[in-house]
């Protein structure tokens, strides 16, 4: 065996498993599901199914989608902003202000919530904002009359637990992206003229860019995504693209429409992606 | 540098992040502790649901089905993951950048979209589902972040080690077992670990693939908590949110001392 | 020690030809330096010999036998990285043992080798510890000491002494050689840096964009480089370009100069090689211009002037003299530079 063909077997046999696992797991399934969105019934069980387009249309027709699919993209731009805007800051303070072993252990402290399981800390959440928890037995007592704290099972429930949930996201993408402006450009704006906030505006922000962006997209696609925070956080309130997606395949059994959802719901996400960096990126650019 | 008044606001400000981020934590935990079934105060300490939760025979085999897909999940993620990493870093080929980009989408497509596909694959081509899909599964999320993990690892020491003990003579194989496992092994382990937290606290996937009757944790919980809260699923959420952060910082100690050298 | 000959080997990268039809036979013992701009080649040449690179034709033979599809870890060769490559987690004598122990040779006879290596590079005692624990040239020493060990069949150094400052590098340079002329190994090195190149070598390959420019002892090369190319990448050097006229050259502004042989229009001449004199004296010289003083950069030993020549144009002229007289010359000053013909090389475009 040559050279040559001796290489191409070697990189064959070491991507090989690994990318057939994820064909057969990934790509295939997406693929399975983007065949099905186009039947008119699940092929399962010697059911036989014919082509159509009408999970589609009934998308674009029946209004409780729109208004679901409406619901979730509010959802996705209101958790990523607040992600972004409470997130900044703290980036910035933990890039610029915090130093040395300090940093790192605060680093780490604001990922590990990230890290533990979504599920439980979805659930952790249930118990600060319901009217009986802990905080509602101690507030309602001192709220005027009229004004109660239960927070469960409303939108804003379901706002505070992503953000509770992808802020870390945030952070992190931020730092990285702050950490790599050198001071020195920083130094040479100031030596320039240039007061701290013109320096923050003109040099930082706009450096700062990349990672706004990679938080942006990867907070606002799990966001539309998501069905267990909504009905957990939100309960009869989790009306959004996710849930119903959730119940064509668990309760309602109606697998094509939950597939043609599904893609549409990816559409709509890659379309929103695609329209919104270049905005961003021109609007904090030098300005 | 910085004037004063503008260190403290940082500083309280990151503060004020921190609490928001363990309060519900610091809550659950505090909860499950307390003698109360319902939240009432004063704070009583006693263990009474962890007892009842060694009791609760549901919860401890869903817990013992994820702690096991988790281990069988690290070994196979791993490994696999470890042999691709090797491939594509230490290879340049045509598709190569491609196969990079294919790592992508298992993270960054919604779970929900990926869990519903495999739940339509599988039952359309037979599998089903139960633990074995659930398994397959897990391995799918977790390859994305081993390949990238070991990769990193792999970067960091470039071809020329392996390269160098080729022109000495030793085998592929040789080189495999002397020289790049022995430097690699501080990453894998962290890719180990990584693999076993992605799986033992996955949720919307095992949602979708899981079977009538058999489960794992997080779908266990998720259905206790829409039928009723029980105050076990507080004590055993505690224990797992500890256990997972604790994962984490052992992954974190691991690789930043590996990564030292 | 063996035959090492490559012939008529070319490779391609996409549409970047690395190596174009390279052929060179190495001596047995010498110390061969490739000597090359970056992305001349010179690496992928070294690579090819290495193994890591396998030709798209032409072939490589190791004692007659072709060795293009025997792979790196069976063509006994020993290699030097650019940065050491010594396994971080093995200790020097680890390192050093390594191509013995991968091939199941027995510890009593590995740990005298090892022993004799350390002595031969200068390093006794400090077999037990590890890379980090050592300074840069006692790396490069423990690099060289693994390469040498198992007795290979050539020396393959890739800009082994890059990285460390000058200095040590010129003492390393020394050391260096000393070693491959004890052992009496085959070795060829890649630089970029052509004094090391000259100093090195027994013989010198110049190469760029894949081509073998020229190849000979350091002396022929450097002062009858074949190209404009070898001309201007070894050391500097004066260019004149008129019109040929038998054993002379035309210059556009109707001077004539002597050359060395028959000319194709172009010739070079070292800087080292020309006297600079006041503009009044006659020196009795083949070849003489008048110019003025540009610049006279003064360097302790030594001084190099740049000089304002009509038939130049805009390229100044530049003359070096050792720095005998103690005195240097003013910017401004009108001078005679003079020079033999036999220092007048022709060479093709």
């Amino acid at each position: 065996m040559d050279a040559t063909t001796r290489r191409r077997w070697a990189i064959a046999g070491l991507t090989g498993p690994a990318y057939l696992w994820l064909a057969l797991t990934v790509f295939l399934p997406l693929s399975a599901m983007f065949y099905f969105s186009f039947l008119t019934a699940a092929p399962i069980g010697g059911r036989v199914a014919a082509f159509t387009l009408e999970h589609y249309i009934a998308f674009f027709t029946k209004s409780v989608y729109w208004f679901n699919a409406r619901r979730s993209l509010e959802l996705g731009i209101h958790v990523t902003l607040a992600c972004i805007l409470i997130g900044y800051p703290a980036a910035l303070v933990l890039a610029k202000q915090i130093s040395g072993r300090w940093r790192e252990a605060l680093f780490l402290l604001i990922i590990l919530p990230f890290w533990s399981n979504a599920l439980v800390r979805t659930f952790s959440w249930t118990m600060v904002l319901r009217g009986d928890g802990l905080i509602g037995r101690m507030i309602n007592p001192l709220l005027p009359a009229g004004w109660e704290f239960d927070l469960l099972f409303t939108y804003p429930a379901i706002v505070i637990g992503l953000v509770h949930a992808y802020l870390p996201y945030a952070i992190l993408t931020i730092y990285i992206s702050l950490q790599a402006i050198d001071d020195s450009f920083i130094e040479a704006a100031r030596s320039l003229g240039a007061s701290r906030l013109k320096a923050f505006r003109r040099i930082t922000l706009p450096l700062s860019i990349p990672g706004v962006l990679a938080g942006i997209f990867l907070i606002f696609v799990p966001v539309i995504g998501s069905f267990m925070e909504p009905r957990i956080l939100g309960g009869k309130n989790a009306i959004m693209l996710g849930p119903i997606i959730e119940n064509q395949f668990v309760t309602a059994f109606n697998w094509p429409l939950g597939s043609a959802l599904s893609f549409i719901m990816l559409g709509i996400v890659l379309l929103v992606l695609a329209i919104a960096s270049p905005v961003v990126r021109r609007h904090l650019s030098v300005g | 540098m910085t004037a004063n008044p503008g260190r403290w606001i940082g500083r309280t400000y990151l503060g004020l992040v921190l609490v928001f981020l363990y309060l519900p934590i610091a809550i659950m935990i505090l909860m499950a502790f307390n003698r109360s079934a319902l939240y009432e105060l004063p704070f009583t300490f006693d263990t009474v649901w962890f007892e009842a939760l060694a009791k609760n025979d549901r919860l401890l085999t869903a817990s013992f089905n994820s702690v096991v897909i988790a281990a069988i999940n690290a070994v196979i993620a791993t490994t696999i993951g470890t042999l691709a990493a090797l491939g594509l870093a230490r290879y340049s080929f045509r598709g190569r950048r491609l196969l990079q980009l294919l790592l992508f989408p298992p993270i960054t497509i919604p779970w929900l979209i990926i869990g519903t596909s495999m739940l339509v694959f599988f039952f359309w081509t037979g599998i089903g589902r139960g633990l074995h899909a659930i398994l397959l599964g897990h391995v799918a999320l977790s390859l994305p972040y081993v390949i990238v993990v070991v990769g990193a690892r792999l970067a960091s020491f470039g071809a020329q080690l392996e390269e160098a003990a080729a022109t000495l003579g030793a085998t592929p194989w040789q080189i495999l077992r002397r020289v790049t496992a022995p430097i690699l092994a501080p990453g894998i382990m962290a890719a180990s670990l990584f693999a076993f937290a992605v799986s033992f606290d996955q949720f919307v996937i095992s949602y979708f693939l899981a079977a009538p009757g058999t489960s794992t944790l997080p779908v266990e919980i998720y259905t206790s908590i829409r039928k009723g809260f029980t105050p076990e699923i507080n004590a055993i959420s505690s224990i797992i949110i500890l256990v997972s952060m604790g994962l984490m910082m052992l992954v974190v100690r691991h690789f930043r001392f590996g990564g030292e050298r | 020690m063996s035959r090492v000959e490559i012939a008529h080997l070319c490779k391609r990268y996409d549409s970047v030809t690395a190596l174009d039809d390279v052929s060179i036979a190495f001596e047995d013992g010498e110390f061969f330096g490739l000597l090359g701009p970056s992305g001349s080649g010179k690496t992928t040449l070294l690579r090819a010999l290495a193994g890591f690179v396998i030709p798209d034709s032409g072939t490589i033979r190791f004692d007659g036998q072709r060795v293009e599809n025997v792979p790196v870890h069976r063509r006994e060769i020993g290699m030097v990285f650019q940065n050491y490559a010594l396994f971080p987690h093995l200790t020097v004598n680890e390192n050093i043992a390594f191509g013995l122990s991968v091939r199941g040779r027995p510890r009593a006879e590995t740990a005298k080798r090892v022993d004799a290596m350390l002595a031969l590079v200068r390093l006794e005692g400090l077999g037990e510890r590890k890379p980090r624990q050592l300074s840069g040239g006692q790396q490069q020493r423990v690099a060289l000491a693994r390469a040498l060990v198992t007795d290979p069949k050539i020396l393959l150094l890739d800009e082994p002494l890059g990285a460390l400052d000058r200095r040590l590098r010129q003492e390393m340079q020394v050391e260096l050689r000393e070693i491959q002329r004890s052992t009496g190994i085959t070795a060829v090195f890649v630089t970029h840096d052509q004094e090391e190149a000259l100093t090195l070598s027994d013989r010198i390959a110049i190469i760029d964009r894949g081509r073998l420019i020229q190849i000979g002892p350091p002396r022929d090369v450097y002062e009858r480089p074949a190209t404009i190319f070898a001309a201007q990448f070894l050391g500097d050097t004066n260019l004149f370009q008129g019109i040929p006229d038998g054993e002379s050259l035309k210059l556009s502004g109707g001077q004539v100069l002597r050359t060395a042989g028959p000319n194709a229009g172009a010739v070079v001449v070292r800087p080292e090689k020309i006297g600079v004199y006041p503009a009044d004296a006659t020196p009795t010289t083949d070849n003489r211009l008048d110019g003025e003083i540009l610049q006279a950069i003064f360097s302790g030993a030594s001084v190099t002037y740049r000089v304002r020549v009509p038939a130049l144009g805009e390229t100044p002229l530049l003359a070096f003299l050792q720095n005998q007289a103690g005195d240097v010359l003013a910017p401004g000053a009108r001078v005679s530079l003079a020079w033999s013909a036999a220092h007048t090389v022709p060479v093709a475009s």
